[in-house]
């Protein structure tokens, strides 16, 4: 009787597992596909932007691969130059000072204990609800007043958000206490104690965070749309988006000006592609 | 001065940078948008306090009208359709590819364009969508079919818009769900297997119930993002043809940065913030129930 069950039961194993086959190869050819989609744009940009195309369809025989020009054209006559730089200032500090004032205010959050704290981060909690987009007319009109509209300030100031201090403090509950405890009873300066003790530990949030940070600051738009009127402080996205008013249908030189906005973060995910998705997983898992 | 008062002032001055900042470019905006809303604040003099008229005005407004509903066809199109989406394929790769080096590439492919610019994809796209020539076309094409005018056309422009998002978001979530589905312990799906559960039945008795909290991260994000929409249809169509592609943000955008209109802006602001935080008072019902 027993054997007789065990051959149903692999009857039954070996029924599902063909049935199983034949899905796993129809969704397998999908998600081939779909990654296919994921890069094809790219690759169509690269190449597209080797041509003097004005038209939509690329064409093989129009492909100079050896040929900058549209590149050389944008850099000089549409001040993508300038943009790239101003692009690589804002996210650099950005980073830089995400980090620092994030990381210190997990600290106080996590390690110290005052009144009103836990109160005081339900607060950092709610200002993630709220979209920047709600709370950009005041700022311009703050910054207009302060004469801070194209500046590198106002466009650095607000990538700087409660997000990042919201980040550490997960990843900072995993810091001993008694390391801490330790370092003060050997009389530690409090400020070597978060310098030498903690930041050392906390260093793969802080890696995810600056990802996080180049990505956003990188991409940001409408801030910098609003924010910049002279064209010397335009960012990349904004400068992209002014070639597109000028150059409609210039399809290589357009592509040009996207494979410009596109390669720094494009060769910052090649070199840091675990940290990428690891940096995106632990928001989730955690959030 | 006591150890635990010097400790206490510490924290406090730890917190200090990130505060002002958050006092200064989060805390006090609200409550200026808040004011100005009620105004009829325009640049040129002192704002003149005008109660809820740029609300009402707003509700009329044909132009508002046409922004709130895209908003909203453009989140219901593309959260469920980008949630899904990402589930399943994250589940399919964790189950048939998780030690394959093939996996792994599939994965970095699809992240990629997670991180160009909504600027950056709609540039691209707006190309590969045009009408005459555009790649999605010539496709069509080769399988015998007519030319759309994808982005000209009222009846397909904003469906090209939520397109593009999806293909965007898409990559993003993936990772959330795979490490989520990774996190799973296996012998959860060796007792299940070993009861007779099917692929589909452990994936819906299993892999589902156990990713809720992932799952409600993945929608509330969807959801911010989506009535934050502006940088796409900027750069695609530029809210046309006609409204058929304007959105609540663009309509912030216009009234404040056009026309000059600060104060009834700022009631739009209002108004979209009104929208997230109710639509996520929804969504938090709706995932309380299902406990």
């Amino acid at each position: 009787m027993g054997n007789s069950a065990l051959t149903d039961k692999y009857e039954h194993r070996s029924r599902r597992k063909r049935e199983w086959t034949v899905f796993s190869i129809l969704g397998l050819v999908i998600l081939v596909l779909f990654a296919a989609i994921c890069i094809a744009p790219f690759i169509y940009m690269v190449l597209m932007s080797f041509t003097q195309s004005t038209t939509a369809t690329l064409q093989l025989r129009e492909i100079r691969l050896t040929d900058f020009s549209n590149y050389n054209y944008v850099f000089r006559n549409n001040g993508f130059l300038r943009s790239l730089w101003n692009s690589i200032v804002v996210v650099g500090f950005s980073c830089v000072l995400n980090c620092i004032i994030a990381s210190m205010a997990a600290y106080g959050f996590e390690k110290k204990q005052f009144p009103g704290k836990e109160k005081l981060y339900l607060i950092y909690l709610a200002t993630m609800m709220i979209p920047g987009q709600v709370t950009m007319i005041p700022i311009f009109l703050m910054m207009k007043e302060m004469k801070l509209l194209n500046t590198y300030y106002a466009l650095i100031v607000l990538i700087l958000n409660a997000f990042g201090v919201i980040l550490i403090r997960q990843f900072m509950k995993g810091v001993p206490d008694d390391l801490i405890e330790a370092a003060q009873v050997d009389g530690c300066p409090e400020f070597r104690i978060y310098l030498n003790v903690v930041v050392p530990l906390i260093r793969p949030v802080l890696v995810s965070l600056v990802i996080f940070t180049f990505v956003t600051s990188w991409n940001d738009f409408m801030w910098p749309l609003i924010s910049t009127s002279k064209s010397g402080m335009y960012t990349l996205t904004v400068a992209l988006s002014l070639l597109k008013t000028q150059y409609a249908t210039n399809y290589g030189l357009l592509m040009a000006g996207a494979a410009v906005s596109f390669v720094f973060p494009f060769v910052m995910y090649c070199i840091l592609q675990k940290q990428f998705v690891e940096g995106i997983a632990l928001s989730g898992i955690k959030g | 001065m006591t150890r635990k008062k010097r400790q206490a002032l510490y924290g406090v001055l730890y917190i200090l940078p990130s505060l002002i900042l958050l006092i200064m470019y989060a805390i006090i905006p609200i409550f200026m948008t808040l004011y100005f809303s009620m105004t009829d604040y325009n640049m040129m003099k002192a704002p003149a306090f005008v109660g809820i008229s740029n609300f009402l005005k707003a509700f009329k407004d044909s132009y508002v009208r046409a922004a709130a509903k895209n908003t909203l066809v453009y989140s219901i199109i593309t959260v469920p359709l980008q949630t899904i989406l990402a589930l399943v394929f994250a589940a399919f790769l964790a189950v048939k590819l998780k030690d394959k080096r093939f996996g792994g590439l599939l994965r970095s492919l699809m992240f990629i364009p997670v991180i160009a610019s909504g600027i950056t994809a709609a540039t691209i796209w707006r190309i590969i969508l045009a009408t005459d020539g555009g790649m999605l076309n010539s496709i069509l094409g080769i399988f015998g079919g007519a030319p759309v005018n994808w982005l000209g056309d009222t009846g397909t422009s904003l469906i090209s818009v939520c397109i593009v998002a999806i293909w965007k978001n898409i990559g993003y979530f993936l990772v959330i769900y795979y490490a989520g589905i990774m996190a799973i312990p296996t012998d959860l799906y060796e007792a299940a297997e070993i009861d007779g559960a099917t692929a589909l039945q452990q994936f819906f008795r299993v892999t589902l119930p156990l990713l809720k909290s992932i799952t409600y991260l993945v929608v509330t994000l969807g959801i911010i993002w989506s009535f934050q929409v502006f940088d796409l249809s900027y750069q695609m169509t530029g809210g046309g043809p006609g409204k058929s592609t304007v959105t609540l943000v663009m309509g912030i955008y216009n009234s404040a940065f056009k026309q000059n209109k600060m104060g009834y802006a700022c009631s739009q602001a209002i108004i979209l913030l009104a929208v997230v935080l109710i639509v996520n008072l929804i969504e938090n019902q709706f995932f309380k129930e299902k406990d």
